[in-house]
């Protein structure tokens, strides 16, 4: 398919290699982009995509390869540079200044008078149909507001090649709505805009055209028109791997009238969602579906001490453990596994055996006042041999895990206290598949032995596959329950959204 | 923004406003206090710990730390006394003091900046090797007996009982507050400290920021040394031991965050002459000088807390705000485009 | 078998308290060289340890401090209060001496934990509390000495201990007794500090919790670890720390001064960042912190007498140590950098 004669060729990338140490993270990219084009970028977990939107940054430099903007050789040695170029990136997390207004961070390292840029950001914004208070400061404004400063950030500097990496993903449904629209715009104006998203469906409707990233190479590239959803899917998965397994375990059913549950919210509210109920059987793998920023994991945390309880009761095996802080809900028999594993689940620079062992030091099997290091092999070998963790010796330094490995090794520690109910917050989130299926078996191994699992997931699929009965919570409340036979992608998908009419969830 | 709100955001004013109710309790308990020249001593006292403290502040808006200013200001003050032994000019002190301030804060910068060393440490190593430099050039005694002019040079008046230190000192703080509010290159300083990340990001040269805060503060570290020297009229091995402590003091009373990106040149400044005052102040309500150490570390504690309490209760107020936002959010109907196929 | 033997040297030789095993070996043998009469004498040596007792017991607590994540700068002025109280008490308010000693240290975990409280409760800085604490404590020595009818820079002395046959005893054994008539009773006391904070750092449960607490304080609460109370017990531990450095100190000199111990604090953090802990936290070993600070020692002893340096000059080669080992240490850890040697070793 002909490049458009009459669209100019903003970006082009020729034959990128970059390794980090041993790690081959880039290994011969190639990709372009012209004027008024919307280039979607997606692929798994890794490195890949922000390392080369760094290098086109000038925050890294690359090994081997070209860069070319209007069709100009360039040599991107630091951001100034590709700034100077045109070229601007929203990162995914905004990094403003907090302790300076939204003024002052858009116009921070621009020369010129202080007044004439102000009337240039007023009338930016008018253009786009956006209202900021400039004068606010940066650290009350929401995570859209700073990421739409970031943006108009790279507007003032008259940025021809926008990278937005995953803009979206901490926005809500509203929020979203409007970003679209000003994407749109942008793209009308001629801007050319790298568009990185882990979410399918924004691919279509925004991206003009797609390319996939696997394992450092580009694997799939051309317009949307030209693709569909199972094309991209395909894409994405590693060349060895055809169709995504199917776990071959025989699931038996759960006999759900007579069994009591093991887990009870009632009406339960704090920061971020209302009036929550459900319950956990034991044996059973209750799905929480739901799009970033829905409140589940407000919710979890709430429930293992973290944050503020407002409203409702929690009760476990028949005990009010409404309130409690994180040690005696622990004790209760509650453990969780957190949604950021490199922030609040592991212990980098300690040893495997000290991360696995870490939620047990209370406990009266690693010893009394002294610490029963035997005791703590043990447990630590245990879980390295069931759970399949590839280490060369337990006192391996936990960050030199691959990043499904690190993931056994968070999901041992919860594990280890032997709780009653398990929560498990995005659990194969950025860990290779074989490693998801060693995971998908620990929790299923988990199921026949009778604990109750608490499943968050934005993989829908996942849910679909391994939820006995699943829940969708939507904008901190639940608004829809489904049985198996009705945990389907379709109804899942759609109350995610917002958007399912027909049973609603059992108050 | 009026000049209004501009000066609601100072965090400046509340040091000044606080430095004026000391005053004012101080004269409160004791009418004396409250004449012309008791107050304006406070400030022509402080030259020192003002140059210091404001030199500092620079590399503390990066969110770093220099503990070797003490020990720069030493050297400083021994090297210009020795010239004041011979009854050589200030300018020769000064060219001086200004190279050793630049060549000392260029060693902090490139071991904090380029080598990464956390800088409390490195800079505590320079610390030691200036200290010794201190003793190996004064041989070990105090550097005293300056030819006639040069000791007290600066306490002649100038206008309005304002010494001629203090006046030259009004005017350094005063450009480099506005150097670093208004320029594009001074408010790198306060950018690197407020987000590093951010700060790359836009372009902004952040290993050459931080190099040059070193380097102002060693100078003005240096400056101050002479200035000390010119004060007491002696200066012994261990001249300026201790000081760099109440310059960091004098910097989180004026409103500078130890964290960095926040506060200013003049917060820096007001927050000296609250440091060097007290003393004095404490005179006049009747406390002995033993009372010093201990008021200090009260008021450094009180603010300090009072600073970081506000700070959490505001980011929480914020997050939880934004989630509550967030789940009573109910628009569930029109969204048409974002359905699966 | 031999493999592993070889593993095992392997692991050893690598480790940072081997590289401080050896520093000290080599200024054994540098100083030893150069004069070996006068340096070789094991009075002398521990007499030198002894001067500056303060700063290797302080640094074996600062240790847990820094591996938080912290940093304390007040210890040094718990010293002086402790010193003072002691006196005050046992001399003007004639209380019995060990009442007045187990009064100070318990003021000192006082004054610890009050600084300990505003760091783990408060969030505010370590570095900014333990200035003030140390404005403040030092302060509140001097105002305290001011209680007594001693002039304060006099100091009080005269604290019992001494018996008719000249010998010292009790109270003042703390500062003049010697075992065997050699090992100073500081020194063993100072063992004992190794060996109890070893066994609390490193073998019982509160040290491994200090050391999650310090790697990553978040991991470690959603773990059920206190981290608050945690972070709050290491300032604790400094503090009584400090008291007990205070009251060996007191007993040595036989005066009770406000300002005893006024000038360590640069070099307590010196021997514990030597000692290999990261002052980003989570990493830390007492062996490394002790070594460190009997190095330093020895190199305090060694240098003005082997080599004529006074003595009042010696914060020139410590200063150039810490900053060559920190640098070093940052740029092996340097990817670039190490990759850059590699490089260069492999061409020769």
């Amino acid at each position: 398919m002909a490049k458009g004669d009459n669209k100019k060729q903003l970006l082009r990338v020729e034959k990128i290699y970059k390794s980090f140490g041993s790690n081959l993270v880039l290994q011969g990219i190639d990709m372009e982009l012209n004027e008024g084009e919307v280039l979607a970028l997606i692929g798994g977990n890794g490195a890949g995509k922000s390392t080369l939107m760094k290098i086109i940054m000038g925050i890294y430099q690359s090994d081997k390869g070209d860069i070319y903007v209007n069709n100009k050789h360039v040599h991107l040695a630091k951001a100034s540079s590709a700034l100077a170029a045109g070229i601007y990136m929203v990162p995914q997390e905004p990094m403003l200044f907090p302790n300076m207004t939204v003024e002052e961070n858009i116009t921070m390292g621009f020369k010129g008078k202080q007044s004439e840029l102000r009337n240039k950001i007023i009338e930016l914004m008018s253009s786009i149909g956006w209202e900021l208070d400039l004068d606010r400061n940066a650290s009350s404004l929401s995570i859209a507001e700073q990421t739409l400063v970031e943006i108009i950030r790279g507007l003032l500097r008259e940025a021809k090649i926008l990278i937005l990496d995953e803009p979206t993903s901490a926005l809500t449904f509203d929020e979203v709505e409007s970003f679209f629209k000003v994407v749109k715009d942008l793209r009308d104006k001629g801007i050319g805009i790298i568009y990185i998203t882990h979410r399918l469906p924004e691919v279509f409707e925004i991206g003009t055209h797609v390319s996939i990233m696997c394992d450092g190479v580009i694997t799939l590239n051309g317009p949307v028109s030209e693709f569909n959803r199972e094309m991209l899917i395909q894409g994405l998965l590693p060349s060895n791997m055809e169709h995504k397994e199917k776990i071959d375990i025989t699931v038996e059913a759960i006999d759900y009238k007579n069994v009591k549950p093991v887990f009870e919210l009632k009406d339960f509210s704090g920061y971020g969602f209302n009036n929550i109920s459900f319950n956990v059987y034991p044996g059973e793998i209750l799905g929480l579906a739901g799009v970033v920023g829905a409140g589940r994991t407000e919710l979890v945390r709430t429930i293992f001490g973290c944050d503020r309880t407002l409203s409702g009761t929690v009760i476990l095996d028949g005990k009010d453990i409404t309130g409690l802080k994180t040690n005696a809900v622990l004790k209760a028999g509650i453990n969780l596994v957190p949604e950021d594993r490199h922030n609040h689940g592991l212990f980098k620079i300690s040893s495997v055996c000290e991360n696995i062992t870490a939620s047990m030091l209370d406990r009266k099997e690693t010893g009394g006042l002294l610490l029963d290091k035997k005791v703590e092999q043990d447990i630590a070998n245990k879980y390295v041999n069931d759970f399949r963790i590839k280490v060369t010796c337990n006192e391996q330094l936990a960050g030199s895990l691959s990043g499904g490995n690190q993931q056994k090794v968070v999901i041992g520690k919860s594990l280890s206290t032997k709780p009653k109910l398990v929560i498990l917050d995005e659990p194969t989130r950025g860990i290779d598949a074989a490693a998801r299926m060693d995971v998908y078996r620990i929790i299923h191994k988990l199921r026949s032995q009778g604990v109750a699992i608490l499943l968050i997931s934005s993989d829908l699929e996942e849910i679909v596959e391994l939820a006995d009965r699943s829940i969708t919570v939507f904008n901190g409340s639940i608004n829809a329950e489904f049985t198996r036979e009705e945990s389907i992608m379709d109804n899942l998908t759609k109350a995610s959204f917002g958007i399912y009419k027909g049973k609603e969830a059992n108050q | 923004m009026s000049l209004l709100k501009k000066l609601s955001r100072a965090r400046w004013l509340s040091s000044l406003i606080f430095l004026i109710v000391l005053f004012t309790i101080t004269g409160l308990v004791n009418p004396t206090f409250f004449t012309y020249s008791n107050i304006l001593s406070a400030f022509n006292s402080s030259v020192v710990f003002t140059l210091l403290a404001v030199g500092i502040s620079f590399v503390i808006m990066t969110g770093e730390i220099d503990v070797s200013i003490g020990a720069t200001m030493g050297l400083a003050a021994a090297i210009a006394g020795t010239i004041a032994q011979r009854g050589g000019s200030v300018v020769e002190m000064l060219i001086y003091a200004v190279l050793l301030g630049l060549v000392v804060g260029a060693i902090n910068g490139v071991g904090v900046a380029i080598i990464k060393v956390p800088s409390l440490i490195f800079t505590l190593g320079i610390m030691g090797i200036v200290r010794g430099f201190v003793y190996v050039y004064s041989d070990g005694r105090t550097v005293e007996n300056f030819a006639g002019a040069f000791t007290n040079l600066g306490s002649k008046e100038l206008f309005a009982d304002i010494t001629v230190y203090y006046s030259m000192v009004i005017v350094i703080v005063l450009v480099a507050h506005i150097l670093l509010t208004r320029t594009r290159n001074g408010k790198n300083f306060i950018a690197v400290g407020d987000n590093i990340g951010g700060a790359t990001l836009i372009g902004i040269p952040v290993v050459w920021t931080k190099i040059s805060a070193y380097m102002l503060c060693g100078v003005f570290a240096a400056v101050a040394g002479v200035a000390f020297a010119s004060k007491y009229g002696q200066v012994n091995i261990v001249a300026g031991s201790g000081y760099e402590m109440s310059a960091i003091a004098a910097c989180v009373l004026g409103g500078v965050s130890l964290s960095g990106g926040l506060g200013s040149a003049l917060g820096a400044a007001i927050g000296a002459v609250i440091m060097s005052s007290i003393s004095r102040m404490l005179v006049f309500i009747g406390l002995s000088s033993d009372y010093d150490n201990t008021i200090k570390g009260i008021m450094l504690i009180t603010i300090v807390v009072a600073d970081a309490l506000m700070h959490t209760r505001s980011v929480e107020k914020a997050r939880r705000a934004r989630l509550a936002a967030r789940a009573s959010n109910h628009n569930s109907a029109e969204v048409g485009s974002s359905d699966e196929e | 078998m031999k493999n592993s033997y070889k593993e095992n040297i392997k692991k050893i030789v690598t480790r940072w308290e081997f590289v401080l095993f050896m520093v000290l070996v080599a200024e054994f043998v540098i100083f030893g060289a150069v004069n070996f009469q006068k340096f070789m004498r094991i009075t002398s040596i521990f007499s030198s340890i002894n001067n500056y007792i303060s700063i290797c017991i302080i640094s074996l607590f600062v240790t847990f401090v820094m591996i938080t994540g912290g940093i304390d700068i007040q210890a040094s002025s718990i010293v002086g209060l402790t010193s003072i109280i002691i006196g005050v008490l046992w001399s003007d308010a004639g209380l019995n001496i060990w009442v007045a000693v187990l009064m100070a240290i318990v003021t000192a975990g006082l004054c610890g934990a009050l600084s300990g409280f505003l760091v783990a409760y408060c969030n505010v800085q370590p570095m900014v509390v333990t200035l003030g604490g140390s404005f403040l404590f030092s302060g509140l020595a001097l105002l305290i000495s001011g209680f007594s009818e001693t002039p304060a820079f006099k100091g009080i002395s005269g604290f019992p201990g001494k018996n008719e046959a000249g010998e010292f005893i009790a109270f003042r054994a703390l500062g003049k007794f010697k075992l065997f008539d050699v090992i100073p009773i500081q020194i063993i006391i100072y063992v004992l500090l190794i060996a109890l904070c070893y066994w609390l750092l490193h073998r019982s449960k509160y040290g491994r919790k200090v050391f999650l607490v310090g790697v990553n304080r978040q991991a470690a609460e959603y773990s059920g670890i206190n981290a608050k109370w945690i972070i709050m017990s290491t300032y604790i531990l400094t503090g009584i720390g400090a008291a007990i450095a205070g009251v060996l100190l007191t007993a040595n000199v036989n005066s009770a001064k406000y300002n005893l111990g006024s000038t360590f604090t640069l070099s307590i953090i010196t021997a514990v960042v030597l000692g290999g802990t990261l002052s980003t936290g989570g990493k830390g070993s007492i062996i490394g912190t002790a070594l460190a600070a009997i190095a330093i020692c020895i190199l305090r002893y060694g240098l003005p007498l082997c080599f004529g340096v006074s003595t009042q000059n010696l914060d020139l080669p410590i200063g150039i140590m810490l900053v060559l080992v920190v640098s070093a240490r940052e740029l092996a850890a340097n990817q670039r950098v190490s990759t850059f040697f590699r490089g260069l070793l492999k061409r020769s």
